[in-house]
């Protein structure tokens, strides 16, 4: 039914007036009073056309016509009250804020679907060792052809590693650039296309091929300027040359962030037989493409019985003690299952203060519901239902939280980059995240949970309350019901703050203890840098180029040792380096092994350089060469737990695979140096002579003053000898270390951001609710002073209702931390349990802060003056 | 509702008007000062509705579909609208008349009971 327009409206009260017009003139009246008494009859032409109207008018613009006056009344209202909206808001939009970015990252890592081409069908497999504390051993060649020639479940493998080149002519300086290199059936597993030219495909295999590399997007665009052109360009790797073929698809960089894919021709090593045939040199990632109807489950039966009949062909390589297993997981799960934890934890704290954001905000608003008990109890009189009020009350709460959520999704934006790069070392997919419409509407489900929320908190004056209609002018009386709420609120907060604080006093601790601890090196004199030698397959070529480089940067001034090694402490993993020694003289007990130690190549003067005490014997010297007797050096540990009498110099020590002939004479000790773990833990290292062992990359230069301002002229001198030299990443030990904590400065970073945030709202609320108190009670503290009170029992008594609050807020807060750490340990399993001491911390920070937040107010009820107390109602 | 509480008219009852424009449309449409005119006549001047009542009255006739409205040329030869009874307002309209002649026998038996029954 389609109301009329309103020109008809108005032809239809023409009309009739004419015809009431027409009519009288019949009658004989005279024309002129003939209209006067036709309109005179009508009445108000107006009011008849707006009720018409009203006909037409649908219910549901009535009832929005009311809101928006509410919404208008209410926003004038709040104008009044500037402070206690302007709390409301920014606690609201920190609450909401912070939601909304956390979840924006937990969606683009948890939820949005991979690029890759039906990633559900795409899997991961690896090898875990978890008897040596390896999550992922990777997969040596003769392992990959095990696994793969026989599988039925996975329709290809795609097999995936690294490989560092330095890469000259691109750009003004050599530079390393890291290079995975793949089958040719990589890319079709992976199910990733080209941007630009082809991928890589079966043709590409062996070691017949043509060298082709496939460049990875943010390489391209970075480096190249996104040129096309740059298909069928070569490109310098190392000793050999690759060309261009495509570019690939913008993807998630896994399983590493590389800068090019290369065939397998492409690089030396991958054809050398140690890569072919060594089953324990494992550098190799795994990928399948689950065949036609098959199932993850499937393919994990299938490979977990391969693996088991592989293991069991060859113990020698999988000893008991390692306990080596197959992995099997989908891609999407893969990349995600190292963030889910964190995550998870960043959804809840964001949860956590949400709920305190809530409850300070209902504080604030129950407080201010109950100074207006007068007007609402006046409105009621006059006739407004209780849906009327209710809708006066809803309209206020929608206007803060819209406010807040406004607000909070500005905040939202700088706080999801930060976010992003502080999940994006848990997994590389949290750089996507952004701010979309999904946030928008995560802030506007919150806010909308809030209005309501808050809208149901006051109540509403009623005439069957004892006291009935509080008409009495502008008076506020706290109802003890209101007072318990508020105090109820009070007490969430703490307690919610409370499990913020201590786990952020837990990770800060955690965070100290790693600052803090000792490493054995000296940290501050000593530049680790990155030096790829020219030729890395010829050794004697190496050892020269390295002799030479050490001679001319010692020489150079203000430089105190130089030494060369195979691992930069802390930053550089290859946790294939351990091996099984025999010693000279010692036998493992039964069912036991020989113990696996480190095992690090390093040239003469490494000990010296890098500031790690020699405890008995020599260094390596130059004298230790190839021809010359074989020597090794043995870190502490080993001397204690080999040899029963501490006594190693002397003795022999060799591979267990090749037992103790050409074994190496101990010919020093040193203490103990943890170069993985950042947390030193005893070590069991055995250093061969870098000249009768092994590869080296990394050069160490002891300075005299500062090391930073040796680069340019280690640069300059390596250069010299080389213009194609790469010279990469220079630090010191300490700012290495301080970059691989970073992840634990970040989470501490992060929730005591989250526990500053909890505090501070906390604070402000136990601060309010007794401010509101003292406020209400004016009278009564009037009263007892007259009959003698003192002041001084005033104070006491609100810091005391303050102390309850806390007490009672920290309690329920333990309990629940309880709870929560017990769940998450059950669900998460590698929670560990907050210790004593971040608890006791956070209980005092928190009962310090509140107790100071109560001074305040308690101050005031102690300055109470008596007459104008008695006199206020 | 439509009401001229002058001296000898009668106050309509709450309800009764849609009643009284649907029995004056069951003989054929008419503009809206001719239902006035006509509920006025066949009540013996006794019930007089106030336009401000009617205009409404017959537009939520319509918007609840027991009345039709089109346009037409008036006697006065000006464009008027003319409302048609539709077979749901026929309905309604018998409805609403047995309605009316029930509760005209209660309230009857109420003010003048039966002798006997008292």
């Amino acid at each position: 039914m389609k109301p009329p327009d309103w020109d008809e409206l108005d032809d239809e009260i023409r009309g009739h007036l004419a015809l009431s017009i027409r009519e009288r003139i019949e009658r004989g009246e005279a024309p002129e009073a003939a209209r006067l008494a036709a309109l005179k009859e009508f009445g108000n032409v107006d009011l008849t056309r707006d009720s018409i109207r009203g006909v037409w008018r649908p219910r549901w613009l009535d009832a929005a016509e009311a809101l928006v006056r509410d919404i208008r009344f209410a926003f004038r209202s709040l104008l009044r009250a500037k402070g206690l909206t302007a709390t409301v808001v920014v606690t609201l939009a920190l609450g909401i804020g912070a939601n909304a970015a956390i979840f924006s990252v937990v969606r683009s890592v948890l939820l949005r679907p991979l690029v890759n081409r039906d990633a559900d069908r795409l899997i991961y497999i690896r090898q875990t060792a978890l008897g040596i504390g390896t999550e992922n051993l990777t997969f040596s060649m003769p392992e990959v052809r095990d696994l793969t020639s026989r599988a039925t479940t996975i329709a290809s493998f795609g097999d995936f590693s690294t490989v560092n080149f330095t890469m000259v002519g691109v750009g003004p300086e050599p530079r390393v650039v890291t290079a995975g290199v793949v089958n040719g059936s990589f890319f079709e597993v992976m199910g990733l296309r080209p941007a630009v030219g082809r991928l890589l495909h079966a043709g590409d295999d062996g070691s017949r091929a043509a060298p082709v590399a496939v460049l990875t997007h943010r390489f391209w665009t970075s480096t190249f300027g996104g040129d096309p052109a740059v298909v069928g360009r070569p490109l310098r790797l190392g000793p050999g040359t690759a060309t261009v073929v495509g570019v690939l698809e913008p993807s998630i960089p896994y399983p590493a962030e590389t800068q090019i894919i290369a065939n397998v021709v492409t690089s030396p090593h991958h054809l050398g037989a140690t890569m072919v045939d060594d089953r324990t040199h494992r550098m190799t990632e795994l990928f399948g493409r689950l065949a036609p109807g098959a199932t993850v489950e499937a393919a994990r039966a299938e490979l977990d019985s391969l693996h088991a009949s592989m293991t069991s062909a060859h113990p020698k390589a999988y000893s008991q003690r390692a306990q080596v297993r197959l992995h099997v997981a989908t891609l999407p799960e893969q990349i995600a299952s190292p963030a889910r934890t964190i995550l998870l934890l960043l959804l809840a704290a964001a949860a956590v203060v949400f709920v305190i954001a809530c409850s300070n905000v209902a504080n604030l608003i129950l407080g201010r519901s109950v100074r207006r008990e007068g007007e609402l109890a006046l409105r009621a009189a006059l006739g407004a239902g209780p849906g009327a009020l209710r809708r006066t009350l809803l309209a206020e709460s929608l206007l803060l939280c819209g406010a807040g959520a406004a607000l909070g999704l500005v905040l939202a934006q700088p706080l999801v980059a930060m976010a992003g790069r502080y999940a994006a070392r848990f997994s590389v997919r949290a750089l996507e995240a952004t701010v979309d419409a999904s946030v928008l509407w995560v802030g506007v489900g919150l806010a909308a949970v809030a209005a309501v929320l808050l809208a149901y908190v006051p109540r509403l004056p009623s005439p069957d309350r004892p006291g009935g209609l509080g008409l009495a002018a502008g008076s506020a009386r706290m109802t003890p019901g209101t007072s318990r709420r508020l105090r109820i609120f009070a007490t969430t907060q703490i307690a919610c703050s409370f499990v913020l604080l201590a786990g952020a006093f837990m990770l800060v601790s955690v965070l100290t203890a790693l600052q803090t601890a000792r490493t054995g090196y000296e940290m501050r004199k000593v530049l680790a840098i990155d030096v790829p030698p020219p030729d890395p397959n010829s050794g004697d070529r190496m050892h020269a180029y390295f002799e030479e480089a050490t001679r001319r940067i010692g020489a150079l001034p203000g430089v105190e040792n130089v030494a060369v090694g195979m691992i930069v402490p802390w930053r550089d993993h290859n946790p294939g380096l351990k091996f099984r020694f025999a010693f000279e003289g010692y036998q493992p007990a039964d069912g036991e092994e020989d113990p696996t130690c480190r095992f690090r190549p390093v040239s003469p003067r490494f000990f010296a350089t890098l500031g790690v005490p020699l405890l008995a014997g020599r260094e390596f010297t130059d004298q230790d060469r190839a021809d010359t007797e074989r020597v090794a050096i043995v870190s502490q540990s080993v001397a204690r737990r080999v040899f029963s009498n501490g006594e190693a110099l002397g003795r022999h020590v060799g591979w267990t695979s090749r037992g103790l002939k050409g074994a190496h004479r101990i010919v020093g000790v040193v203490a103990d140096v943890d170069d993985e773990n950042v947390v030193q833990e005893p070590t069991l290292t055995v250093y061969y002579p870098l000249r009768q062992m092994g590869l080296a990359s990394r050069l160490f230069v002891r300075a005299e003053g500062d090391p930073y301002a040796l680069v340019p002229s280690v640069t300059r001198t390596l250069r010299e000898m080389s213009a194609e030299q790469a010279v990469e990443r220079p630090r010191t030990l300490e700012d290495v270390r301080a970059q691989v904590l970073t992840p634990e400065r970040l989470n501490a970073f992060v929730f005591s951001a989250f526990g500053g945030i909890a505090l501070l709202i906390a604070v402000v609320g136990v601060a309010g609710v007794l401010a509101f108190s003292v406020s209400t009670r004016t009278r009564e503290f009037g009263i007892r002073l007259a009959i003698g009170s003192t002041p001084a029992q005033l104070l006491t008594g609100i810091l005391k209702e303050g102390v309850v609050i806390v007490t009672a807020g920290i309690t329920a807060g333990a309990v629940l931390g309880l709870a929560l750490a017990r769940v998450a340990s059950a669900s998460l399993g590698t929670a560990r349990m907050p210790g004593l001491l971040p608890a006791v911390g956070a209980a005092t920070v928190l009962a310090a802060a509140a107790v100071i937040a109560s001074l305040v107010p308690a101050a005031r009820a102690s300055r109470v003056d008596v007459l104008q107390a008695l006199r206020s109602e | 509702m439509a009401l001229t509480p002058d001296d000898g008219r009668l106050e309509l009852l709450q309800g009764t008007l849609d009643m009284l424009i649907l029995r004056t449309l069951q003989w054929g449409p008419r503009h809206g000062h001719g239902i006035g005119q006509a509920i006025r006549a066949q009540s013996d001047e006794l019930l007089r509705v106030e336009t401000g009542s009617l205009y409404p009255a017959l537009h939520r006739l319509v918007k609840r579909g027991w009345l039709k409205a089109e346009w037409g040329i008036s006697e006065a030869n000006q464009r008027a609208r003319y409302y048609r009874l539709t077979a749901t307002g026929k309905a309604q309209l018998a409805r609403e008349r047995d309605r009316w002649s029930q509760l005209v026998r209660a309230i009857g038996l109420v003010l003048n009971p039966e002798p006997g029954k008292e």
